[in-house]
């Protein structure tokens, strides 16, 4: 019999009984629905915490804090000069990273991270982040500069205005001294970052001040840490300079890497996303059960049928694909209205409420837009289809087998 | 002198209900020749429907040989014995037409099965539909068609493959004896365009109608007697 027949027949049959068939569908449907949702939602907001990393920091620089050892100014040039690694670094700079307050003109404080930093050098590592909205960063800047996040200016970005550059700020500290204060001028409001930060990368909550500034004022010669930039940010180079940064200072240091960390969250990401999927993938087993079971009826049903096809010269394997066919089509349509369904169910979060209320970062909610890969959309297909087909084996091997001159006298 | 279509030799059938073997034929030696219409007669459990099964290859020997167009049936395979169903026309007591085809619908899907092309098909199906006289039935449904009107659909499906020979069993049984007289009308008409016609019934004036009637009883040939009309 012509696959076509075949398909004809199995069709015709699904055909009879529709709303069992329907019921059926909507197994494979929930089923395949919630693993789309949960993939193209995982892989969203995969996505988009790479995508808030790479935002806020550079691929190519690594973050050295000491472990057990404080770090000093002269420990930049230690670094640069360490000869296994010396090509690949383009420069290192020292962070003094300290808490203080800041006061506007109108008595307002808030408390905010202070960062001493080099700004030129800085400018140079973070060249699309370390940049002027309104004013500028000068590369030599005064004792009294300070360079802020746009949310240190536009409070949350919401419309709240704390400061504006060529305003003057009053800037204060608990530690060591107590209240210490002075006077700076606000010379330059980065542009908007966005996404999340770590160590001394610029971000829009960032307060920078020239690092001899941060000396002083913080009365200390140790460091919070020490960027280094380097020339590529490709895994070999971070893994080799890393390694030969650790090695020298006798492993008492940290070296982080963004690119490193945003692997870390993304490979945990996708264990917790494996997992979820799994318990979604139950749900389609149990409808792979349905179908099974549904077949088994079906071929109650249909014995004499089968005793009749078998008598007009229908070979055993023809009757097995054709249930096979059937149960395949259950599995095609299931899968295909599962995708678009589950698709939908993940943008739905996403349309409703413009940043997802099912993720939190800091308590506000991460923008994840959600993906479907190419990769997902096989898989799901796959997966749907060949659950549909194999919960069907047994049942339609069983119909094969029988024997025809029982089936056509059955009633 | 040609070879017969049908050859059987001490032909046995034992089965085995619950623990206790049965002997539905206890040794059947038949010749059927190629153009005639063999009615097999006899009362129900005398082992007829049996033999049908075999001559059909529904079902297999427990000894003996039964030669179909000269080969032997208990040397085929599963497949084989399909194979040999396909060029064999079945109509049955209750039709056993596909409820959800059409009467065209339901002669296609036997030349379907024989992988027969879709427009030869459908040609096909028309010309075996009118010859049944169903020109005006061949898009209903088997509900749609009284009991006689529904074996012709069947007569019309067993001719679909070019059938060896065709074997009906009790194929007016389930219908009322008007339209049974019409129906033998057809089957004999069927049986002088040359087409060997095997007839399984327990109706005497039927059997009387056939060119050649054995009887069975208790599992052997009680009579076998060539009807010169």
């Amino acid at each position: 019999m012509k696959a076509k027949d075949i398909f004809g027949y199995s069709f015709s049959a699904i055909k009879l009984r529709k709303l069992r068939a329907g019921l059926t569908t909507l197994g494979i449907v929930i089923g395949i629905a919630a693993i789309v949702a949960l993939l193209s939602l995982t892989q969203g907001l995969s996505a988009s915490l790479t995508n808030s990393f790479q935002q806020g920091l550079s691929a190519n620089t690594l973050v050295v804090t000491g472990q057990n050892i404080p770090l000093y100014a002269n420990y930049t040039d230690q670094i640069m000069a360490i000869p296994s690694i010396s090509q690949d670094i383009v420069a290192t700079i020292p962070v003094i990273q300290q808490t203080g307050y800041l006061t506007n003109s109108s008595g307002s404080t808030m408390k905010v991270t202070i960062v001493g930093v080099n700004f030129a050098e800085t400018a140079e590592a973070y060249p699309t982040t370390f940049t002027a909205a309104t004013g500028t960063i000068s590369r030599n800047p005064s004792d009294y500069s300070i360079v802020i996040g746009a949310k240190i200016s536009n409070l949350n970005l919401n419309g709240t205005i704390f400061v504006n550059a060529g305003d003057q700020l009053t800037v204060t500290t608990q530690v060591p001294i107590a209240n210490e204060t002075y006077v700076g001028n606000v010379t330059a409001v980065l542009a908007p970052i966005g996404g999340l930060s770590i160590g001394a990368a610029p971000s829009d909550t960032g307060v920078y001040i020239p690092i001899n500034q941060a000396e002083t004022y913080f009365g200390t010669n140790q460091l919070s840490e020490i960027i280094v930039q380097l020339k590529s940010s490709n895994n070999g180079t971070i893994t080799t300079v890393s390694n030969a940064i650790t090695k020298y200072f006798n492993g008492e240091v940290t070296v982080e890497s963004p690119t490193v960390i945003i692997n870390t969250i993304n490979s945990a990401i996708s264990t917790i996303g494996g997992f979820i999927v799994g318990i979604a993938a139950i749900s389609l087993l149990v409808a792979g059960v349905g179908i099974m079971n549904i077949m088994f009826v079906s071929i109650i049903e249909r014995t004499r049928e089968i005793g009749i096809l078998k008598a007009l010269g229908m070979k055993s394997r023809t009757v097995l694909s054709t249930f096979l066919c059937e149960s395949a089509l259950i599995g095609v349509v299931g899968s295909a209205v599962g995708i678009a369904l589950g698709w939908g169910i993940a943008n739905l979060d996403a349309l409703v409420n413009k940043r997802s209320s099912l993720v939190k970062v800091n308590g506000t909610g991460v923008k994840i837009t959600p993906v479907l890969t190419p990769e997902v959309f096989i898989l799901a297909l796959a997966f749907g289809i060949g659950v549909s087909i194999l919960f069907a084996i047994y049942p339609a091997w069983r119909a094969s087998k029988l024997n025809v001159v029982d089936a056509l006298r059955y009633e | 002198m040609s070879v017969p279509i049908i050859e059987a030799k001490d032909l046995k059938k034992t089965y085995l209900l619950g623990k206790v073997p049965v002997e539905a034929l206890r040794g059947i030696n038949l010749n059927v020749k190629r153009g005639e219409f063999l009615s097999i007669l006899g009362p129900s459990g005398s082992g007829k429907s049996t033999l049908l099964n075999l001559i059909g290859a529904l079902d297999k020997p427990s000894s003996g040989k039964l030669l179909i167009d000269g080969v032997d049936e208990s040397t085929l395979d599963d497949n084989q014995l399909t194979e040999l169903r396909g060029r064999i026309g079945f109509v049955f007591q209750f039709f056993n037409l596909i409820p959800r085809y059409t009467a065209i619908q339901n002669v296609e899907l036997a030349m379907s099965i024989a992988n027969v092309g879709k427009s030869e098909r459908s040609k096909r199906a028309k010309e075996l539909l009118e010859t049944v006289g169903l020109k005006d039935r061949m898009n209903h449904k088997p509900a749609e068609l009284s009991g006689g009107q529904q074996q012709r659909v069947a007569i019309a499906r067993a001719l679909a493959n070019e059938p060896r020979f065709m074997l009906l069993d009790e194929p007016t049984g389930n219908i009322d004896s008007r339209t049974a007289q019409e129906i033998i009308g057809l089957i004999k008409k069927v049986n002088g365009e040359g087409v060997t016609v095997i007839m399984v019934t327990h109706d005497q004036n039927l059997a009387r109608e056939a060119s050649h009637t054995i009887e069975v009883f208790d599992g052997m040939i009680k009579s076998d007697e060539v009807n010169h009309a």
